[in-house]
């Protein structure tokens, strides 16, 4: 399970890749948080838990880290570790449920580093090579 | 010539043909210099998405690129396509993540000598009483999901009933600061959540607000109509609709793209997700995109009161003296419904401008009455160490471009690039020696934002100046940013 930030004209682009799909998914969890914050003084407060449902898993995991995003810009709320993730593949579509611990986003403590306005549908495509799913992330800023 | 596999005509000096090919129903055109293709544009992907989005049903005349253009998702950045409201579609990628991101220039009777002792002090106080940076908050008080809903039908005017600005501000902004037939129903409460904290907020970035002054008058006549003077202190705000915009796009992006198969369409490009205009997907963009247009205008409008405020308190100067006033306000992410001449009749078509700024001509109707007999000031801002400038719409532009001009500089470095490039600088220092008092909200942004990480803007301007798209009239010099 591991991330790398790429060069961008003026965005921010990663790629990640995991075992699986919910090692792909953790993967991107936390590129976008290190995009996001600057995690140094975060300590685990609260949990919470997310059901998505997407026809793609490339939907699915947009639909996640989007999730993430809005619980910063608007519950003020980061996540600090995933307890547990799980994807399912149904007939029609895709299933994920996830629960995170994390904390309370405080401006005089804890630094942003870049406002991420969105998570792209650019080039997301989730591709399994050997035994690696990998997929290029985009985050607008 | 030749891009990358793309054959390229030149139909003047400044003005490219991609010639119709494959799925495009319009040729692509391209305002850009010789110069531009050779330095930048050869490895730039922002070409072939000229030639994608000429592949949007209902698009009319050409898909067309303004100097600035640079890669963007679906569109390019610098992109005008205007498709006919019966056939045709919109696309939440022709308009960009922060829908009306857009510039305000306001003026002052103030001489740079009059202010050149106390600049520092005027960047720290604005500094502060705006509020600046990521995730920033409380120009006001929290907004009540009742209260962001008026904002997003009335736009400038909550702004104004609030105590924050005048009529006469609503004369001087596009659209009057309120954009008809917007739809508060059809923006979802996660993107009224994300807005009820960002009202009269500068947000981060490539978002500013910036003391300049008035360094060249390229024309005289227009200048005066303006109220512009050399050595002038005037005030430029950048800024846009904030997380209730960029949610209202992620939300219709998501809808459109998942509704594509019902609609049949085949394009080259997922971010160019589309639905006819007419259809309810469609409608409902449009509604919620133009609620976002009317947040975005009452941001800006709510900005420059708190900046008046400041410089009024920092000056210990009255209103009289100061003589503060909108000059114009333009968006340049936007799709609108507007009628344009083709084919010699008149036609009402949704004109899609990402990074793009409307430049109508004088006489048009549309632009307030004191600038008639000029035609429509166009705000192009550049980077925070050079210049910015100030032009006026043509009737050529109506001609050719749907009444649109450029929008700004554009990146030629990336962030990281930027990042490298200004290790071992000090950046503070280097803009100080220039004359440029800077506050940002860290040392990051202010390295991401250097101007070397951006074109220069005189090229782009030069260019629609020289195609007669928009003509110069201003040249403004910075000389206090605050940053978020």
């Amino acid at each position: 399970m591991s991330y790398k930030f790429i060069e961008h004209p003026a965005d921010i682009a990663v790629e990640v890749d995991g075992n699986s799909l919910e090692e792909l998914f953790k993967s991107a969890c936390y590129a976008w948080r290190e995009a996001a914050m600057d995690l140094s003084s975060f300590n685990k407060e609260s949990s919470k838990k997310f059901i998505f449902n997407g026809t793609t898993s490339e939907i699915l995991l947009i639909e996640l880290l989007s999730e993430l995003n809005f619980q910063l810009y608007s519950k003020k709320w980061v996540f600090v570790t995933i307890q547990n993730l799980a994807v399912e593949k149904t007939d029609s579509d895709y299933h994920l449920e996830i629960e995170l611990f994390g904390q309370t986003f405080h401006p005089e403590i804890h630094n942003m580093k870049e406002e991420i306005k969105a998570i792209t549908y650019h080039q997301v495509k989730i591709e399994r090579i050997g035994n690696l799913y990998k997929t290029l992330i985009v985050f607008d800023v | 010539m030749n891009i990358s596999g793309i054959e390229i005509e030149k139909v003047s000096d400044n003005l490219w043909e991609i010639p119709r090919t494959g799925g495009m129903l319009v040729p692509g055109r391209i305002y850009a210099s010789e110069k531009m293709f050779k330095e930048t544009l050869q490895n730039d992907e922002a070409i072939k998405q000229v030639i994608n989005v000429a592949h949007l049903p209902g698009i009319q005349k050409y898909s067309l690129a303004m100097p600035d253009i640079h890669w963007g998702y679906g569109f390019p950045i610098g992109g005008v396509a205007a498709t006919d409201i019966n056939s045709g579609v919109i696309s939440p990628g022709g308009v960009g993540y922060d829908i009306n991101c857009g510039v305000r220039l306001a003026k002052t009777s103030l001489n740079y000598n009059s202010i050149k002792s106390r600049i520092q002090k005027l960047v720290e106080n604005l500094f502060n009483d705006i509020p600046t940076g990521v995730g920033s908050s409380g120009a006001i008080k929290k907004l009540n999901s009742h209260e962001i809903k008026k904002i997003l039908r009335d736009g400038s005017e909550w702004a104004i009933t609030n105590g924050f600005g005048s009529e006469e501000d609503l004369i001087l902004t596009e659209e009057k600061g309120k954009i008809k037939d917007a739809d508060p129903d059809a923006v979802s409460n996660r993107a009224i959540e994300r807005g009820m904290d960002q009202a009269g907020t500068l947000g981060s970035g490539n978002h500013f607000l910036e003391i300049d002054i008035v360094d060249e008058i390229y024309d005289e006549k227009a200048a005066a109509i303006l109220g512009l003077f050399t050595d002038q202190i005037v005030i430029q705000i950048h800024t846009g609709s904030r997380g209730l915009g960029y949610q209202i796009c992620d939300d219709y992006l998501k809808v459109l793209v998942q509704s594509g198969k019902k609609f049949g369409f085949n394009l080259p490009d997922k971010q160019l997700a589309c639905a006819p205009i007419n259809s309810e997907e469609g409608q409902n963009y449009l509604g919620a995109m133009r609620s976002a247009a009317n947040f975005a205008w009452n941001n800006r409008q709510i900005i420059m009161h708190l900046a008046k405020k400041s410089f009024n308190r920092t000056l210990n100067i009255s209103d009289s003296e100061l003589n503060f006033s909108l000059i114009y306000d333009v968006c340049h992410n936007i799709a609108k419904i507007e009628e344009h001449i083709i084919d010699g009749k008149p036609k009402k078509v949704c004109v899609h401008r990402k990074g793009a700024t409307r430049a109508f001509p004088a006489n048009n109707n549309l632009i307030p009455d004191k600038y008639k007999s000029i035609g429509q000031p166009v705000l192009i801002p550049g980077d925070m160490g050079r210049y910015s400038f100030v032009s006026i719409g043509t009737e050529k532009a109506m001609e050719e471009t749907f009444g649109s001009s450029c929008h700004g500089a554009g990146r030629v470095q990336s962030r990281h690039q930027a990042l490298k490039a200004a290790k071992g600088k000090n950046l503070i220092d280097e803009l100080t020696k220039k004359g440029i008092v800077i506050q940002a909200k860290g040392y990051k942004t202010i390295a991401e934002e250097m101007p070397h990480a951006y074109k220069d803007v005189s090229d782009v301007v030069d260019v629609m100046h020289n195609a007669g798209i928009s003509t110069k009239v201003a040249k403004l010099k910075p000389i206090g940013v605050i940053k978020g």
